[in-house]
């Protein structure tokens, strides 16, 4: 929050700053004061200017009172004023996005809007990328016209020279056990060292020369494009061709758009009310995007489950007329995966964490103190419900049923700890708190949810669980 | 090693199935691929886990595999003892407390003879001579005239006294002589540490119900009949290490979790399970029994079709 503070004061307050105007001016442009540096390494570039904003929404305080500077009211007093005969918007743009039901994931195609979400706030991941949308900056680069490199790139390469140096020290090591056994007389004294050694590097240079095809083979399919589509390929194959015989830079399309998992979109867009989703041309409501996320998160799914939702939502009007909504609507369970997952979510962002999804490390989120370019995650989170209410408890089926569902064995709980254990991150059991049933009362009115009176049913309670080894935990 | 004759017993003791023979022991890990763990330390000086000794613990799939394929029997220890002891005959009974009692004396007397070499010692390095004479403990009726004790300290204390008193001129009577009281020697109280050689041994009785198992169960004895030797894999979140070889040559390379045929688990654990693998350069095992198969294969309809699928799981992107 400070540094949002900070940058709007310097800016002028009611600029009415576009959302997206830093964007691409700061991404590519290195810091020119760092460029002096003597490192013949490019610098990183600025984040704690690209990201300055935790959030897509713009603020406008006040200006500050300094208590000896008595102009400083006036400046106050010209604020207030002008915001109270103008005032201004925290939302210019409020972005666009679409439901997919097919990857369950809400997409965001305009590229304003993809960088201006993964600046604020870090929401979302590029569908070609591993977070961050870079697949046109790695296709440019790929293709000689820009010369920055992504976080694909550079690990790749990292894992490349990783192997190199593996395969050193496994020639180092080979080199002095064959010193060792020609001091102790074990080799045949008729070969000279040089020759011996020179035979079996030649040998290992042979294997490593084996390693480098296959693992080049391998690299030809980039674990981040596999979600790639076959005709993509064939065009950027055909782009390719096209750039070589007429060597002139080609625009190139964005085949990248960025995917938002329901509960960001859901934080963005009842939290923050900075994104709208569409079907098609119509804006749709925060309860039935409740509805929809939670139609999606319990199992199975049936097959046209959004168009039918759909469908009886635009009907929504008639059947409240005929009182049908009761029968045809399913009621959200109060223990759906989408709720509990949302209740965390967004107590982890309103205390102002960067929440992210956490698949990669076999958690469910990710908690960032600034964001995934500051630092490494700090916390793994992992949900569990619990069902401590006295409703739960009342019959011995539902007291069976939830035992089944919050219970977890300690095989799973050695796993997910030495997973988070292994890369070097905080395990952290979060247990929701699953209030009774609370879907029935609100279903008179249709589709419509009190999102707020149900949220406020859920509890949230930290519990940071540590494997403890006396050799390492000395500090 | 003596040879083991099959079937060997397993004891059944509060839950645990435990093996306290050496050879069985062996036998089992060489022959049978199974391994357990030790357990056996001192009550009161618990040691290491790599130090532990005799008993081996079983896990309850490994005392099934054994008894299902007719390698072992089950003996639940606490009826065996009581009823054993019961009907033991009265002269094999007096024998066997004879036997104890023997054991006993010959305890305390080492003991006893423990003892004195020790004080002897000492008084060596005080440089004072113990009297071969004064071990009043085996003869005191054989003690000199001026100690009455049998330890030497006193009787000088009493020489040293006795020349005080003849520095003043006084007549002095040799003081008394007393007789101790003849210490007897106690036998000591032999706790018996096993009940099998007095009690004979056990009959295979197929009376006990098999070991109970979770359902990870037909994992193991799947991958039991593919040669691999297993342990317990609690610390690395699965439930058994899977060993291509003896534990003691080989790293292990699979971590195995058993699931049931129809139940649905977390993909989560998939993606943990399998970085967990890589990161220790394992692969990551779940495999499971289809029961309609496992039924067909009991009744004997179908051909003879292996009921269990495992699947290995690794993390491509490390």
């Amino acid at each position: 929050m400070a540094a949002i503070v900070k940058t709007s004061a310097q800016q002028p307050p009611s600029a009415g700053v576009p959302v997206d105007d830093t964007s691409n001016s700061n991404k590519s442009v290195p810091d020119v004061t760092n460029a002096k540096s003597a490192s013949p390494r490019k610098r990183r570039p600025n984040y704690a200017q690209i990201h300055a904003r935790p959030v897509p929404v713009v603020v406008h305080p006040l200006p500050a009172f300094i208590p000896h500077n008595p102009l400083s009211i006036v400046r106050i007093a010209i604020v207030m004023f002008s915001h109270s005969l103008w005032p201004p918007t925290s939302h210019d743009v409020v972005h666009k996005a679409y439901y997919s039901a097919e990857t369950h994931s809400i997409h965001v195609t305009n590229p304003q809007s993809i960088r201006a979400l993964w600046e604020h706030g870090f929401w979302g991941a590029g569908s070609l990328s591993r977070s961050e949308p870079a697949w046109l900056e790695q296709e440019k680069r790929k293709r000689g016209i820009d010369a920055s490199q992504t976080s694909e790139e550079y690990t790749r390469k990292r894992r490349e020279e990783r192997r190199q140096f593996k395969l050193e020290r496994a020639k180092v090591q080979r080199e002095t056990i064959e010193q060792q056994l020609r001091d102790e007389g074990k080799l045949d004294a008729s070969t000279s060292i040089d020759e011996v050694v020179s035979l079996r590097l030649n040998a290992t240079v042979d294997a490593a020369d084996g390693l480098v095809d296959n693992s080049a083979s391998l690299s030809n399919g980039k674990p981040e494009n596999i979600g790639t589509l076959e005709s993509v390929v064939d065009e950027s194959a055909h782009l390719e061709t096209r750039v070589a015989l007429k060597d002139v830079a080609v625009e190139i399309q964005d085949q990248e758009h960025l995917q938002l998992t329901p509960e960001e979109a859901f934080f963005l867009t009842y939290s923050l009310g900075s994104l709208q989703i569409y079907r098609g041309e119509t804006a749709l409501s925060s309860s039935y995007l409740l509805r929809l996320y939670c139609a999606y998160s319990a199992f199975p799914i049936p097959e046209d489950a959004e168009s039918h939702l759909y469908t009886l939502y635009s009907l929504r009007e008639r059947i409240n007329n005929f009182s049908l909504g009761t029968s045809v609507i399913a009621p959200i369970l109060p223990d759906n995966a989408f709720l509990l997952r949302y209740a965390v979510y967004h107590h982890f962002r309103s205390l102002g964490w960067v929440v992210r999804h956490g698949i990669k490390f076999a958690c469910d989120f990710l908690l960032y103190q600034r964001g995934p370019v500051f630092a490494h995650a700090k916390f793994a989170v992992i949900i569990v419900p619990a069902y401590s209410h006295s409703y739960w408890s009342e019959t011995p089926e539902r007291k069976a049923e939830t035992k089944a569902k919050e219970s977890r064995d300690w095989w799973w709980l050695h796993r997910v700890n030495r997973v988070q254990t292994q890369v070097h991150k905080t395990l952290m059991l979060v247990y929701v708190e699953v209030p009774p049933p609370w879907d029935e009362s609100f279903r008179k009115g249709g589709f419509a949810v009190d999102v707020g009176g149900a949220l406020k049913r859920y509890k949230v309670r930290e519990f940071i669980v540590r494997r403890w080894t006396p050799n390492r935990n000395r500090d | 090693m003596a040879p083991v004759a099959e079937p060997f017993p397993i004891s059944h003791i509060t839950g645990r199935y435990l093996l306290f023979d050496i050879d069985a022991i062996s036998h089992a890990r060489r022959e049978h691929n199974i391994c357990g763990v030790l357990v056996g330390t001192i009550p009161n000086l618990s040691q290491q886990n790599v130090f532990l000794g005799v008993p081996l613990e079983l896990m309850p799939e490994e005392a099934r595999v054994l008894i299902e394929q007719g390698h072992a029997y089950l003996v639940d220890e606490a009826e065996a003892h009581q009823t054993g002891f019961a009907q033991m005959k009265r002269e094999d009974r007096l024998a066997y407390l004879q036997t104890l009692d023997q054991q006993g004396l010959e305890r305390a007397k080492v003991i006893q003879e423990r003892k004195e070499e020790r004080s002897e010692k000492v008084l060596r390095e005080k440089g004072l001579v113990p009297m071969k004479q004064e071990s009043s403990c085996v003869a005191p009726s054989e003690t000199s005239e001026s100690t009455s004790t049998p330890s030497l300290g006193i009787g000088i204390s009493n020489k040293e006294s006795t020349a005080e008193l003849s520095l003043f001129g006084r007549p002095s009577d040799p003081p008394k002589p007393v007789a101790l009281p003849e210490t007897k020697l106690e036998a000591q109280f032999i706790t018996p540490t096993t009940s099998y050689p007095p009690l004979a041994p056990r009959s295979v009785n197929s009376s006990l119900p098999l070991p109970k198992v979770a359902q990870n169960y037909p994992l193991f004895r799947y991958l039991h009949s593919m040669r691999y030797f297993s342990m317990p894999g609690l610390r690395f979140g699965c439930h058994y290490s899977v060993y291509p070889g003896d534990p003691l040559r080989f790293h292990s390379h699979f971590l195995a979790t058993g699931i049931g045929w129809d139940e649905e688990f977390d993909l989560l654990d998939i993606v943990g399970g399998g970085r967990l693998g890589t990161g220790v350069k394992k692969a990551y095992l779940i495999g499971g029994e289809d029961s309609d198969k496992a039924t067909q294969n009991a009744s004997g309809d179908a051909p003879n079709e292996e009921s269990v699928r495992a699947f290995s799981i690794e993390w491509a992107g490390l």
